[in-house]
Order: structure tokens, then sequence, then C-alpha cells
């Protein structure tokens, strides 16, 4: 949402008011409120992402085509497509569904970025193990990916789990489009994610122009070594020239989450994390901690709307998990201490990190406009739901 | 009772993790640090690390990340590589490291084992013995990443430095490193054969079975892997695996009840 | 507060991190000032006995270890050549121990081993816990990471807490009052280590 600066202003200095539906609330910055106190985000899901969401048979027939085409594509090859898999519970299951149920060939693809958790590790090896797959792992350079985020630290934006992420993608990108595989499949969902983290508290990890610029100004090595990705490439020139796609299958069938964790636990031994995301130690200390310490934005809230949006949790439920600290008290000082040593630096610096003046991804180069036309267009030509804003 | 050891082995190389097929091409495998973690919460035996780049580049071993493993490891730890003087081995053990592993230093001096175990203690000296075969059924001791070929025999080598005051031999089959198709078992049973100190076998193990006829064949002796623990599948993804209590269990009584 | 004897060696810490991620409050201690009013004290250990003693003698902190432990009634815990130093004398050695426990240290008798392995003692063994101490309260199936070739001799069994067998019995933990000894590394062996210090911080 593009806003001049007085109204960003304005906006910053709301009263607290949450939504009356789901529970995000002005810590969004940009959030609106209709005269019955429901919020964009709702509104957005009811009017524009739920018409569009096909569970029934639109949706059967959808998914039915898609499987027929990544069949058709992979016919010779060793396998047919490559799933993202971190050891979560969504790349897990989507796992599970493309070999058991929809009958396909996946390379099961991990981006290990050195801050994999052992349950992850474990899942990801249960998961393989138990379907009978082929892994294929790369592993980022350490030196080089702790260079990143320690210069994201410095640069004292909030989304310093940029590099990651985009790592992740990038990787995959790279793989596709030197081996031609023409289809990534991931499990992103709407189920548990229709709402998005705001961009204010979560800018595009895709934004290479983004990466580029903090680390040029805060990071000390060389970045030839990280995998970039640029948004024009993988938005346009792999899908419209090299036709790499990447899709969302569980988009395209009720997925509900608590059916989806007892199957694999059941099958596989597959372990459960305390909470999203938490496959990757980093993530967890960014998402349960540093977020909310540093500048009280609690992904909870967005994740716990998304289950409210699709009648997986109730609004009371999510409300009294919020009343609880994201972070657990008795081991966060264990776990702050893991991150620091792990990154090199003593936690007098990562606390020093905590303590910056607080910026975001305006104070640096970014492709902002250029996303924003992208997302215009696409919500014009119904080729995405479900976006950030 | 005492247990037979299952032992991961790390390469380090360029700070980073690393592993070899027949000591050449590292291909890089991430994170020493969080490696040790995920290896704590799989409650792994022991830990063999070994910087493969110290003896060749003749530097001194990386004391900041010795000290970094060793804090980090809930397991005994042993350390090797560019290591040949005693005062060396005194200060890797102040840093909380259970055992130092000298090779190539011990073989130009092999004094130095007696030295460094009078200091130290013989448990806390473990010989690596690089073997390479050298036909007619022996084995050659190997040094520097095997690039070096000394023309001893290996077991006899081990039998000296067993009467010199090391604590453990390790050896290491060069020409299955990395391979994955089973341990070297003739080079096993030679280096058994010479020496009543705790042993280590390292190279080419590819699979549980291979850790399970182990132990069936010789009882208490350590089964260390690098790429076993490290790799998985055709592809060899780097994915860090270790079985579990129970997986391991399984594996010992079957090992016992000579499986 | 756990107070840790830094004389220069066993993993420190690996003490020092167990305690933290516990939530207990840890010190490590270099000079006999740091050590001043401890009323829990690890002394760990990794090495020869000489080496050790020497070690230890050399930091300083001799005499004010023997004041808290023996005058004060400071509670102590040995770990491996830590413990063995807590004995009178060691056959490994010349110099002689703390003598905090009426006890010896002799190599273990490998003549009747009929195992190609012989010494050290090196691995996971499991232990027997044969005395009812809060040391080992709660400790399922109890195991070990032992790396040693000699090993304690209590003069009397009322001070033996544990024992674990290779070759025969031998003792594997002790107890005399305040002063407790393992001849393991519970600083390595997983959960079932830090079980037991934090049984023994609790004490």
């Amino acid at each position: 949402m593009h806003l001049a600066p007085q109204q960003r202003q304005a906006m910053a200095k709301r009263p607290f008011q949450i939504c009356t539906n789901c529970v995000m609330d002005t810590t969004d910055s940009v959030i609106a409120f209709d005269d019955k106190g429901v919020c964009d985000h709702c509104r957005t899901f009811r009017d524009q992402t739920l018409p569009n969401w096909h569970l029934d048979e639109r949706g059967e027939k959808e998914l039915g085509e898609l499987v027929g085409r990544i069949k058709a594509e992979g016919q010779g090859k060793d396998f047919d497509c490559i799933i993202g898999m971190s050891g979560g519970i969504d790349s897990s299951y989507l796992t599970y569904l493309a070999k058991e149920r929809l009958g396909l060939r996946p390379l099961v693809f991990h981006v290990d970025a050195g801050w994999n958790s052992q349950i992850a590790v474990n899942n990801i090896e249960r998961v393989v193990d138990g379907l009978g797959l082929d892994l294929f792992t790369e592993v980022i350079d350490w030196e080089v990916m702790k260079d990143l985020q320690l210069a994201f630290f410095r640069s004292g934006v909030s989304h310093i789990d940029a590099p990651q992420d985009h790592a992740f993608f990038a990787t995959m990108y790279k793989f596709a489009n030197e081996h031609k595989v023409r289809y990534i499949l991931t499990g992103a969902n709407l189920s548990t994610e229709c709402v998005r983290n705001p961009v204010e508290w979560m800018y595009y990890q895709s934004d290479s122009i983004q990466i580029r610029d903090i680390h040029r100004q805060y990071g000390t090595g060389s970045l030839e070594r990280f995998p970039l990705t640029s948004i024009l490439w993988h938005k346009l020139y792999l899908p419209y020239v090299q036709g790499i796609r990447v899709v969302r299958p569980l988009n395209l069938m009720p997925y509900i989450k608590r059916e989806a964790m007892a199957l694999l636990e059941s099958r596989f031994g597959w372990q459960p994390y305390p909470q999203k995301h938490f496959e990757s130690r980093f993530t967890r200390f960014y998402e349960s901690y540093w977020l909310p310490e540093r500048f009280g934005y609690d992904v909870r809230k967005v994740q716990y709307s998304s289950l409210i949006l699709t009648g997986q949790m109730t609004r009371e439920e999510a409300l009294e998990r919020l009343a609880t600290p994201p972070y657990d008290k008795e081991t966060i000082g264990a776990e702050i201490e893991f991150v620091a040593s792990k990154l090199g630096i003593t936690v007098d610096e990562l606390n020093g990190y905590m303590a910056l003046p607080r910026r975001t991804y305006r104070d640096f180069k970014s492709q902002r406009k250029l996303y924003d036309v992208g997302a215009k267009v696409m919500r014009l030509f119904g080729l995405e739901i479900g976006g950030k804003r | 009772m005492l247990r037979p050891r299952l032992i991961p082995c790390l390469l380090v190389h360029k700070g980073g993790l690393a592993k070899t097929v027949k000591f050449a091409d590292p291909k890089y495998v991430g994170d020493p640090i969080n490696a040790v973690r995920i290896f704590n919460e799989k409650e792994v035996d022991e830990l063999f690390v070994a910087d493969i780049d110290a003896t060749r580049q003749a530097r001194e071993p990386d004391y900041k990340l010795i000290s970094s493993l060793a804090a980090e490891c809930r397991m005994p730890l042993c350390y090797g590589g560019g290591v040949d003087k005693v005062e060396q081995v005194e200060r890797i053990i102040g840093l909380g490291v259970e055992k130092v592993a000298l090779s190539a230093a011990v073989i130009a001096r092999p004094e130095l084992v007696s030295e460094a175990a009078e200091r130290v203690g013989s448990q806390s000296i473990v010989v690596v013995l690089d073997a390479r075969q050298a036909g007619a059924g022996r084995y050659e001791a190997v040094t520097h990443s095997a690039t070096k070929r000394t023309g001893l025999d290996v077991a006899e080598t081990a039998r000296r430095m067993q009467e010199l005051g090391a604590g453990e031999i390790v050896v290491n089959a060069v020409d299955r490193d990395g391979m994955m198709q089973g341990y070297d078992r003739n080079l096993i049973a030679q280096v058994r054969d010479s020496v009543t100190l705790p042993m280590t076998a390292l190279g080419g193990a590819g699979s549980l079975a291979d850790f399970q006829s182990l132990f069936a064949e010789h009882g208490i002796i350590g089964a260390a892997a690098g790429s076993f623990f490290v790799f998985k599948g055709k592809y060899r993804a780097v994915l860090i695996s270790y079985p579990n209590r129970t997986e391991k269990e399984n594996l010992l009584n079957r090992a016992r009840a000579g499986q | 507060m756990i107070v840790l004897v830094d004389y220069g060696l066993g993993n420190i810490q690996a003490f020092a991190n167990i305690y933290r991620r516990l939530g207990l409050p840890v010190a490590t201690a270099r000079t006999p000032q740091e050590l001043d009013g401890a009323r829990k004290i690890v002394l760990p250990g990794v090495g020869a006995f000489d080496w050790a003693m020497d070690k230890l003698n050399a930091s300083g902190m001799r005499e004010k270890l023997d004041e808290l432990v023996l005058e004060r009634g400071a509670d102590v815990i040995g770990i491996c050549v830590g413990m063995q130093m807590m004995a009178r004398r060691s056959d490994e050695g010349k110099l002689p121990g703390l003598g905090w426990i009426d006890a010896e240290v002799v190599k273990f008798d490998t003549s009747g081993f009929n195992q190609p392995t012989h010494l050290p003692h090196m691995g996971w063994n499991d232990i027997k816990v044969t005395a009812d101490d809060t040391l080992f309260r709660g400790i399922e199936t109890p195991r070990y990471y032992f790396l040693h070739s000699y090993h304690v001799v209590p003069k009397s069994d009322a001070h033996v807490l544990a024992t674990a067998s290779y070759g025969g019995r031998f003792v594997a933990a002790v107890r005399a009052g305040n002063v407790y000894g393992t001849q393991f590394h519970p600083e390595k062996s997983h959960g079932w280590g830090i079980s037991l210090l934090k049984n023994f911080a609790e004490i």
C-alpha cells in the first residue's frame, strides 16, 4: 500500500485497535478497519481470496490438470518436479501428497542455510525414507550467510530473515533452471497463510536490490557465493521464457493443518514443532523474540488470523495464546547465546543490535515500486491470490 | 556393560565441514557448530573432528574453532589435524577436548607419543593411521592427506604406538574413503590382532549393516564414519543422521546375537 | 551458585553451558579469591594424575579448596581425574592426592581379560547405583562415558555410590560426606549427565 509519509506517520500514531473478526491489530500500522471493526485483511480474504479459492470440484479439476501436465513433462526423466522441503508441516505434507495421492515423482529439495534444527533434519529424513524418495540438498556457504545476516542486523531493519528466505528460493530456481525442471512445488498455502505478514514487518525477501544495498553498506566479504535471484528473473523470465513455474498444490484441496500433522506423525514418526517456522533456529529466534521485542511485531497474530479465517482456530483461543509471551522465558537466554555464538559475535553485541534505531526497507534501495506494479497486474489477471501488502 | 562406539567423523576444510572421496574433492557440508548441535540432540556416542588442511599446510590448529566445538559438544570430542608438539596437545586438552589425534607427527617422531602421554595421560592420545593397500594383503601407512608414503606396515606401527603409550588406534582405509561400500575388514583384523588398545575403524561405512557386522565380529570396537552420517542417497544430499536410541539398541542386540 | 574450579584442565565451558542452560547460576574460579564463599564446587579433570595435581597446586587454589571442603563442608564433586585427585595417592603418579576421601587409585588389572581390548576403559558403560543417593535421583538406566586406565578404591564400602563393570566391578562414583566424585564424565554424557549435574546443584 503506497502511503505518503504524512499518511504513514498518522497511521503509526493511532490508538490501539484490534480487529473484531481476526486478531490483527494496529501493530500493523497500515491496517484499515470498517465500521464494524473488521480489518482489511479479513475483507480482502472474504471479497477477493475466497471467491477465487476453489476447494470443490473446480479445485479438483485444476489439480488433476496440473498433475497431468507435470507427469507429461516428466516422462523419461528421473523426476518430474522438485519440492522445496524444509522439514516443516506444509512441505512435509505436500511431499507425502505428491508421492502417494497425486502419483508424482518428486525430487525432494532442501536448502541448508546453517540453521537447521535437529527436529527438521530428523523430519526430512523420516519423510524421505518413509516415501522412498530421492533427496538433493544445497548447502549455502556459511561464511557468506553469516556475513549477510550480520549486515541485516546492523542495518536496523525488521526483515532480517530475508537472507534465509531469499537463499531458499534463489537456490531452487537456479537448480530448476539448470536442470530444466518445469515444476517447483511449494507448501505455501492459503489455509494457514491467507493473512500474510505486512510488508512493513517483512519486506519482500525476493528483492535482491535491497539485499545488495544492505550488504554493500554493512557487510564485509563478497556476496559472490550467495545465491541471488531477481524478481524479474523468477517472475517473468523463468515462467514465461523457460516455462518454469512455482505451483502451490495445497491451495487446490482442503488442507487442515491438524489432520495433516496427525497423519505425518502416525505414518512417518514426524515430530511437531512448537510453532510455525521453527525448523530453522534462526527463524525461531527471529519470529518469537527479535521481532516482537524490538519492533512489537508478533507474527502469531498473522498466523492465528489465517487459522481463524479458515475455521481452524477460534478467536478466543487465539487471544488466549496471544496473552502468553511469544518466547519461553526459561530458554531464551540460551537461544540468544546460541545465535550470538553461531554468528561469531558476543551476546552484548547482539543485544547492541537489538537497541539500534529502528529502520525500514525504505531506508535502503529497493524495487518496491516494481513489486506494487507487479501485484496490481497479478490481481488484475487473477494470476495470484493472497499476495502481501 | 561397555558398548561399542558409533562415531561420526567430521572433516574441517577452510573452516567449514567437508567430505572427501579417497581423500580428494572435498565437498562443502556446512557449518561445524550446527552439525555438533544436531549431533548433541541425536545423543551421539562421541565425535571425531579432523582438520584436513592443517598438516598439509603446516599450520597451527584453529584453536578458536576447537574451543567453540568443545564448548558446544555434549559428548566426548577427539580433535586431530596439524598437531606435532606436546604443547599443542596440552593446549587442546585444556580447551576441553577429551582426546587429541596424532598422525603424521608421530610417524615422523614416534617419541612424541610418550611425551604427550606423560603429560596428558595415555587415555587422551589417539594415533590415527591412514592405510593404503600395499600388496600381498599388507597395508602401508600414509600421511599428509594420503599424499606421502612411509613404507611402514600399519599393524606393526600400531603395535609400536601402543608400546610408546598411545591410548587408542584409529585405522583409516584411504582406498575406501567416501565410497560407502563397507569397511576394509582385513585391515581392521590385522590391526586388531596387533594391539590391546581400544581401536576404531574408519573408511568405507555405507550402511547400518556395516556397523552391525563389525560389532558382531569384534565386540568392543569403535565404528567411525564420515559420509554415512552426513550424506543421503544417490545425490549425496547433505543431511545429518544418526540412529536413535531404539535403532542403536536394536543394532547392538543383533550384533551381540551374532547376526 | 555452582563454582567451577578452572585450574587449566577439564571442560569448564561444557559445565558452564550445561548449568546456564538449566538456568542455574554458575561461576568460574581461577583464584582463591574467586573461590571465596563457595558452597557448591565442581572439580573437573582430564589427563594424567601428576600433571593434574601439578596444575592444581600451581593454581594457588589448593589451600582455599582444602579449607572450603574440609573445614567449611562445601559440597564438592570431582570428575574423572578430578575425583582421582581427591584420593590419597595414585598408581599413575608420584605426587600425593588431596586426601579428601580415604581411597587410593590403582590401575585396572587386565591379566584376566578375555577380550582383545584392554586399556584404557573407553566408551559408554552402564552403572549400577549401589546407594540411595540424591546424586542419581530420577535417572533411568544410568549410563555414562568413561575414559580412564586407573580406578579409585575407597577404603570403606560406605563411600561407594555406584559401580560399573570392566573386567570385574569397579567403583564409578563415590561419596564421603560432602565430597562426591564420578569416574565418568557427566558433562559429556548427554541427558544422563545433565540430570546428575542438576541433582548435584540441588543437594
